[in-house]
């Protein structure tokens, strides 16, 4: 029971929860350097790190690639294990003795196991990393998604457009009468005709009703 | 129980879509991508320079130094912005800076900034895919579209669009809100005629845009969206002013 709560912790703002064996680490220097505060807990799982932005963090060491399998096994415990509303993100350790198994390690990461991998020099590159994480948690980020509701009616009106021989005069005058490009475009030819004349009517009732399938 | 080993059963051909413009910089890749990965590589003029692995998944390249440019966020956040809008799964292959021949490699510098733009890229869930060259990335992309391939999303519909009639519908169809291309060229392929998709159900949306059902439903509504008395009368306006 108590490992499941650990489990699930999230540090307070500005905090790192990580395990025993770090202490003495030169991440735990870097990222005490950077302003982190550094919470020890024995019962952390498989994860090194918990981040106050509910992600956690698990470091492969170029010592782990390069002696072969074991940590395939911990990433696969690691992806089992975390609780699905955290985000679980790799740092890997990739130098210039470990960068031929980068490939392979990145494909068994991103592409089998589904979870981010992002790259460090080693230790200190790590530690910097995290304590961007940590601190950047609070700020506003660039890349957010802004769902602002768009106005539809400009779009509407684009569309029509598409139509060929349909420019903005028509196609306003088109929607006037027929305020949704379902309702215009089962408008009879004869309907459209008193707004834009015979010739335009035909073409347009045309290229809605024409076959698209076949190469026609 | 391990599965079934699938060594030596030839995989089968892949099909990726390419902007025009990631030509002039990816001469390397799209070669890679045909010759050694047995792609079907297609080139169309998408709304920017990227790559489309599946029904659901578009492919942005950048070289390293790109992200740890202040002067490229607003861009490149407008890049994610319409792309994670157009898309339900957004990878990003960062890719290693070249270095001229015979010119030393220099290691990269990594900032404060570099590590941000990478955290908030991260936290918008965009995948983040690591290359040291075109062969690798071309690697990546093929590696995708694969695994795209084996979980049912891979690109099916022809890539041809021939006539101008069908040329016409599938600029119609991208003129949908949060329609992708190849949203719209699947649509193109499996309903008769423009007004078959526009009286279509959701369902049947849903099915011949290869969509997700939220994204059919958005089309439904919009396709019966009654524009507003003001807004034309307004634009008129506009117009004559």
């Amino acid at each position: 029971m108590e490992t499941k709560a650990v489990l699930n912790a999230v540090p307070p703002y500005g905090h790192v929860i990580t395990s025993e064996k770090w202490r003495n680490s030169s991440l735990i220097q870097g990222l005490k350097g950077g302003g982190v505060r550094i919470l020890f807990e024995e019962q952390l799982a498989v994860a090194d790190f918990q981040l106050p932005n509910k992600s956690c963090i698990l470091y492969v060491s170029e010592c782990d690639v390069i002696a072969g399998n074991g940590y395939k096994r911990k990433l696969v415990r690691y992806r089992n294990s975390s609780s699905s509303s955290f985000q679980e993100l790799v740092l890997l350790e990739t130098t210039r003795l470990s960068e031929q198994y980068f490939a392979a390690v990145q494909k068994f990461v991103v592409l089998d196991l589904g979870l981010t991998l992002l790259p460090v020099g080693g230790q200190t590159e790590a530690s910097q990393l995290i304590a961007q994480m940590v601190h950047g948690e609070g700020r506003e980020n660039p890349f957010r998604r802004r769902t602002s509701s768009r106005l539809l009616d400009p779009l509407v009106l684009a569309l029509v457009q598409h139509v060929p021989g349909v420019g903005r005069v028509k196609a306003l005058a088109l929607l006037e009468q027929f305020s949704s490009i379902q309702q215009l475009c089962n408008a009879a030819a004869a309907e459209l005709e008193p707004i834009v004349g015979q010739a335009a009517a035909q073409q347009i009732h045309s290229f809605f009703h024409k076959p698209t399938a076949a190469g026609t | 129980a391990q599965g079934p080993s699938s060594v030596g059963e030839p995989p089968a051909p892949v099909c990726i879509l390419v902007d025009s413009r990631c030509l002039s910089s990816g001469v390397e890749l799209m070669t890679s991508l045909r010759q050694r990965h047995a792609a079907t590589v297609h080139v169309c003029s998408l709304d920017g320079s990227y790559f489309i692995v599946s029904n659901r998944t578009a492919v942005e390249r950048h070289s390293q130094s790109d992200l740890a440019a202040k002067q490229n966020r607003k861009r490149l956040a407008e890049r994610v912005n319409s792309l994670q809008g157009l898309f339900e799964r957004v990878c990003l292959i960062v890719e290693k800076d070249r270095t001229k021949p015979g010119e030393a490699s220099r290691p990269f510098q990594r900032t404060r900034y570099y590590d941000s733009t990478l955290t908030a890229l991260v936290r918008t869930g965009m995948r983040l895919l690591w290359s040291d060259g075109a062969e690798q990335s071309a690697s990546l992309l093929a590696d995708l579209a694969r695994l795209e391939q084996r979980k049912g999303q891979g690109i099916a519909v022809p890539m041809e669009v021939r006539g101008q009639h069908r040329q016409q519908a599938l600029q119609l169809y991208m003129s949908l809100p949060s329609v992708n291309y190849i949203q719209a060229l699947s649509m193109s392929h499996n309903f008769r005629s423009i007004g078959q998709l526009i009286n279509s159900s959701i369902e049947a949306i849903q099915k011949g845009g290869c969509m997700s059902r939220s994204r059919a439903e958005e089309i439904y509504r919009f396709l019966r969206y009654s524009c507003d008395s003001f807004f034309l009368n307004t634009s008129k306006a506009g117009k004559t002013s």
